[in-house]
């Protein structure tokens, strides 16, 4: 059972933010390598978007977003209220223009060269201290 | 208890009706995975519906002992 409360401020910024990244880091510093391609697609469309750093309350978030769009992994992208997809459907998604499409804004030119290359290099995993 | 790519491929595809799953091993570390699931039962869902298809096989094992599951869905063509 999720916390009311956190809950209710999760739902708010969802609403207040037509595009907005539940992430690992933060958009600067990010601590994942899936949150990381999620920012370089975004950034690559210039578009305005909250970021919010899920690693300070990560199981209490993990609960929220579970109630809220049956998702429990981050990063999450919300668009106009609406759970979007995590970093494999935002990028597929980019790939094909819907995203930009989605967003409102125009594809870059090169998009499949930005794609590859906001994910450097394609086939090396995120990196993991365990 | 770690699962192996065999493992996950065996449980997509029983677990959804008439799914094709295709999964290897993303760092040999067995716990990130990627996975091509191809299933009629795919059509006319969304992709966040058919990625939540394929995480529901799994529950909380995914972020536990699969840390990560990379997905691509489709319809079969």
């Amino acid at each position: 059972m999720a916390d009311a409360e956190l809950k209710q401020k999760v739902e708010e910024l969802i609403a207040a933010n037509p595009v907005l990244l539940f992430m690992k880091g933060t958009p600067e510093m990010p601590r994942c390598g899936f949150s990381m391609r999620v920012v370089q697609v975004l950034d690559s469309l210039d578009v305005e978007y909250g970021a919010i750093d899920v690693l300070p309350a990560l199981q209490p978030l993990r609960e929220v977003t579970t109630e809220i769009s049956d998702w429990q992994t981050f990063p999450q992208l919300y668009v106009k209220g609406e759970l979007l997809g995590g970093a494999d459907i935002v990028e597929e998604m980019f790939d094909s223009g819907e995203l930009a499409e989605a967003l409102g804004v125009e594809q870059p030119e090169a998009a499949p060269a930005a794609a590859s290359a906001a994910a450097p290099p394609a086939q090396s995993p995120p990196l993991q201290i365990e | 208890m770690m699962p192996s790519s065999e493992e996950i491929k065996r449980r997509i595809e029983s677990a959804i009706p008439g799914a094709e799953a295709h999964v290897e091993d993303y760092t040999g570390g067995g716990d990130h995975f990627r996975a091509t699931v191809t299933a009629p039962a795919f059509a006319g869902r969304s992709r966040i519906e058919q990625h939540r298809l394929v995480y529901e096989v799994f529950g909380s094992e995914i972020g536990g002992p699969i840390h990560a599951l990379s997905l691509k869905t489709q319809v079969p063509g």
